[in-house]
């Protein structure tokens, strides 16, 4: 079996392991499902290594058929594939997963069976959204990936769990349903589902109707970044969530939305995204400032981190419309450090919330005398995610800055603040919890980390260190694509000027 | 007719094009026969399933023969009836499954007449789907419904179920009034009552317009769509579950068939009007499924939505969508994925009804997923299949709809269409947080195991079970033929 089928589908003969064991034999149960990930990660690494930065192309594509749409004899393939755009986030999601299957051994201890296979499940789905190569093949993941997580929030999350569970999957199928015209309508325009073929034409579509598929594209995926003023679903659906589905949400499902947006918005249609580059920079620029704000105002320490990643997705879609060759790689790269570092974030507050059942700010204070291995990591992961340089967020956070200042100063310096307002939140919290005097009794006696949830964070802060000091070989591998993508760009943007200003020589004409 | 053409149809094309109303007409006096000698009370079952096997095999020969036209070219089997036919054939092979172990110890004594009812329904279907001529349609529409009147009030001894057969009766010998004075009209207005021979005269006229619009609002009371959607919440959740399932799935497939067989009566202009009327029959489903707390009334909402939904393709074909067969492709596959998924939701309900209403209640649901897991994974894919979420039959059905009014230039209508059915997920997922969020209501608690289930339901649900995942996962299986 081809390499890219065997890392999908994987996970989900995993998940059909774990459903064939006993629910009594928990401990089996998560061994299947730690194995199952880890086995995944190999191959993600694996792959990762075996995968050629420089060139433009699709990799290990794989293509068979799949169906045929009747009455206009659409072939749809399965069809699967890795470029520059997407090895980074596939490699996150198998990397990241087996950290997330061992955070569970501290929080989920009703119904251990079912939350492992939506946990698998989950995998394939992501696994499939970031390398289908074929249009049908990828909505198909795109929803079924969301069904997973619907379940783990509504049995496995806080008290409002119905409710932040029924709103974040109405949310995003409105903005699924709306994308599921715009994806017949550009099958039917072009009569394949083929991406790749679809990349290469559908710049050719006039600018009207380019603007409408991109728009119908856009919110789906504008919903799920969220980009304000579609963010109020994630503070619910993060504070309500367990540890395990936070981390998958931050770490990978949100990135399904900024990947589409670089994938199925810019490179599919660069005039479209040229057209609606100050819109999005101008929401991705208030999202950074908006979610922040919202950051200090929280008292729950999980929301806090929930908005703070509105705020650091805010920076993604600022670097990705900016559309020059920085603000998309530090793009792609800042999906992956916001995985690594939110994603550590919602592990520690796991466990602090394990040991103390509260997460509310003014419960703690002076942790770090009673947890110190608890608050070097968090004061480290604040760090990254509040872009120190040397860490992971500093190298993303300065590339989409640059790339934006060339295109816009003014969201750019917006942008700055709210690197400044960032830390300021980030820092408030790191002191109101780890310094000062130990203020509540319960806090004397707190056990510090054990040496599994030290283990399963030690792989993302070598990481967050490791793309902190030396990111080039990470940048590297999506050279080869955006330097198509980049290419692409120019072409449309001169096609774009050109239509906008059609003066030159047909002035010259009027005038003589 | 004269006896010629009686001759003619012990021809071998015209024998085999009508092969399946003959096997289950056979099936049907068989199993009268045989219900008169107590002692061949065992051969009931085998029966019923032999002679709607039968008639199903006959009909998948017809779907690769060419087509054969019987009785003056009143009668077609072609590819398309033969597809509609297996449908039928199917549906109520299911809702028959469903309906063992389903009746109270007072009304078995009467399974007999309930399966002589049953099987006579696929035949009027049949004829429905097949007809080229209103009144052959309108022998077909009656020898269905008369059978499904007393279906819905099969149980005697309970006021709802009484209730639903007259309300069903009423109101369906007004459509079928309706349907009579239409085509009185357009035999006035053009003198023939051949569909092809109106469709080369053409509808030109207040008179035959008017026709059209009769016929049609039969048609659509039939299907249920608005504003002739009324009758259904009452008769679906009064009739025994079983029959719901047929009435919910067969019926509406056979209105639908005849409807795309005349579409061609309705102006081209009305593609709006039509497009209008099917977004508002979504809307009243959706929001009247929102409001319910009993999951068989649900359902039935749910149904009109659907209907609405394959109504959509007919405003697709009219407002002309260059694909020739598109509207065809995307009804038989949509109601082929509803069949399977509204028998097996039905059926499932069916299986866990006991006596009294209560058990198709919301708060019934609550917790089963911890009493009878398989059942509860079961009706979850069901409701996504029936929220069209990829992976179930019910996504490819929903999508080669819009694609039909996609490709016909109705974005709009398209995109209405699919936030529609983002409001339709909300109750089919309160059913899932009902069964799997919610802990089981205290007085349930003592049911930990539930009401013995029956085998033949159990095979039913899992038949169910499987084709919609497979019209999902492996479409090409169904598709292949289709094309």
């Amino acid at each position: 079996m081809d390499q890219l089928t065997l890392i999908t589908f994987l996970p989900l003969v995993g998940a059909l392991l774990v459903l064939l064991t006993p629910a009594s034999q928990e401990k089996a149960l998560r061994v299947i499902a730690l194995v199952t990930t880890l086995v995944v990660a190999v191959l993600g690494v694996r792959l990762y290594l075996a995968f050629d930065g420089a060139s433009e192309s699709m990799q290990f594509a794989v293509d068979k058929d799949w169906f045929v749409l009747p009455s206009s004899a659409i072939a749809v393939h399965y069809k699967l594939g890795v470029d520059g755009l997407s090895i980074l986030m596939v490699a996150l999601t198998a990397v990241l997963m087996p950290t997330v299957i061992l955070s569970t051994w501290g929080h989920i201890d009703k119904r251990v069976k079912e939350f492992m296979v939506w946990m698998l499940v989950m995998q394939t789905g992501m696994l499939g959204v970031f390398l289908a190569t074929d249009l049908v093949l990828f909505y198909f993941f795109w929803e079924v990936s969301l069904i997973p997580l619907y379940f783990m929030v509504g049995i496995w999350g806080g008290e409002r769990r119905l409710y932040a569970t029924i709103k974040f999957f109405l949310y995003t199928m409105a903005g699924s349903l709306v994308m599921l015209v715009a994806v017949i309508a550009l099958i039917y325009a072009f009569r394949t589902s083929d991406v790749t073929a679809l990349l290469e034409r559908a710049s050719t579509l006039d600018a009207h109707k380019q603007a409408w598929l991109f728009a119908g594209f856009a919110i789906a995926f504008a919903i799920k970044v969220p980009l304000i003023p579609f963010h109020t679903w994630l503070a619910d659906a993060h504070t309500e969530a367990p540890t395990s589905g936070s981390v998958v949400l931050a770490g990978v499902l949100l990135k399904m939305g900024t990947y589409g947006l670089l994938r199925f918005g810019i490179d599919m249609f660069p005039g479209a995204a040229i057209e609606h580059a100050p819109l999005f920079m101008a929401l991705g620029a208030i999202g950074i400032v908006y979610g922040a704000f919202l950051a200090m105002a929280q008292t729950d320490v999980k929301r806090l981190v929930a908005c703070s990643s509105v705020s650091h997705l805010g920076y993604v879609v600022l670097g990705l419309f900016a559309l020059t060759r920085s603000g998309l790689s530090g793009s792609i790269l800042q999906m992956v450090n916001h995985g690594i570092s939110t994603g550590l974030l919602f592990l520690l507050i796991g466990m602090i919330y394990e040991r103390r059942h509260t997460r509310a700010l003014d419960q703690f204070g002076g942790l770090a005398s009673t947890m110190p291995l608890f608050a070097f990591f968090f004061v480290f992961t604040v760090l990254s995610s509040a872009a120190l340089p040397g860490l992971n967020g500093f190298v993303g956070e300065y590339l989409i800055l640059l790339g934006a200042f060339q295109t816009s100063p003014l969201w750019a310096i917006l942008g700055v603040l709210g690197v400044i307002f960032g830390a300021v939140y980030l820092l408030m919290a790191t002191r109101r919890m780890l310094f000062g005097p130990v203020t509540h009794e319960e806090n004397k006696h707190l056990s510090d980390l054990n040496v599994r949830e030290v283990a399963l964070m030690l792989p993302l802060v070598l990481l967050a260190v490791w793309i902190g000091v030396r990111p080039t070989p990470f940048l590297d591998q999506s050279r080869g694509s955006l330097d198509r993508l980049v290419r692409k760009i120019e072409t449309a943007r001169g096609a774009h000027s050109a239509a906008l200003d059609p003066a030159p020589a047909s002035n010259t004409e009027v005038i003589r | 007719m004269n006896p010629q053409d009686l001759l003619h149809l012990f021809d071998a094309r015209a024998l085999a094009a009508v092969a399946p109303l003959l096997a289950l007409s056979a099936g049907l006096i068989v199993l009268l026969v045989a219900g008169v000698f107590r002692s061949l009370e065992s051969l009931r079952g085998p029966i019923m399933v032999a002679s709607l096997l039968v008639a199903g095999w006959f009909t998948a020969t017809n779907f690769g023969a060419p087509p054969g036209s019987v009785i003056d070219g009143t009668y077609l089997a072609d590819r398309a009836s033969s597809a509609w036919g297996l449908l039928f054939v199917v549906a109520t092979l299911l809702a028959w499954l469903f309906s063992q172990h389903y009746y109270s110890e007072a009304e078995r004594p009467f399974q007999l007449e309930h399966d002589v009812l049953m099987l006579s329904t696929p035949i009027g279907m049949t004829l429905m789907a097949g007809a080229q001529n209103l009144i052959v349609f309108f022998i077909g529409l009656e020898i269905l419904s008369i059978p499904l009147y007393a279906l819905a009030s099969f149980r005697r001894s309970r006021s709802r179920s009484v209730e639903a057969g007259l309300k069903y009766f009423l109101l369906g010998a007004f459509a079928a009034a309706f349907f009579l004075y239409g085509a009185s009209l357009l035999y006035a207005a053009t003198g023939t009552l051949q569909l092809q021979e109106i469709a080369k005269i053409g509808i030109h006229g207040p008179l035959a317009l008017a026709g059209v619009a009769l016929v049609m609002a039969s048609l659509f009371f039939k299907v249920s769509v608005f504003p002739f959607h009324l009758w259904v919440p009452d008769v679906y959740q009064g009739s025994p579950t079983p029959v719901t399932a047929l009435m919910a799935t067969g019926t509406k497939a056979a209105a639908f068939a005849f409807l795309l067989n005349s579409m061609f009566m309705l102006p081209k202009s009305a593609a709006l009007l039509v497009a209008a009327i099917a977004l508002v029959t979504m809307a009243l489903g959706n929001l009247g499924a929102l409001a319910q707390t009993d999951v068989k009334r649900m359902l039935a909402y749910s149904g009109v939505a659907h209907a609405g939904t394959v109504l959509l393709v007919v405003a697709g074909t009219l407002a002309g969508d260059p694909e020739a067969n598109g509207a065809l492709h995307a009804a038989l596959f949509y109601m082929g994925a509803y069949v399977f998924t509204a028998a097996g939701a039905f059926g499932l309900l069916a299986l866990l009804e006991r006596d009294g209403e209560r058990f198709t209640s919301l708060d019934a649901l609550k917790g089963l997923a911890q009493r009878r897991p398989v059942i509860a994974a079961a009706l979850t894919l069901f409701m996504l299949s029936l929220g069209g979420i990829p992976a179930t039959g019910g996504f490819l059905g929903k999508w080669m709809v819009f694609s039909s009014l996609v490709r016909a230039g109705l974005i709009w209508p398209a995109a209405i269409g699919a936030l529609l059915s983002v409001v339709a997920l909300g109750y089919y997922l309160r059913v899932v947080v009902a069964m799997y969020m919610q802990p089981i209501a205290e007085r349930d608690a003592a049911l930990a195991r539930g009401p013995d289930s029956s085998a033949a339901a159990a095979i039913a649900a899992a038949v169910c079970a499987v084709f919609v995942l497979a019209m999902g996962v492996l479409p090409n299986l169904f598709l292949d033929r289709l094309i």
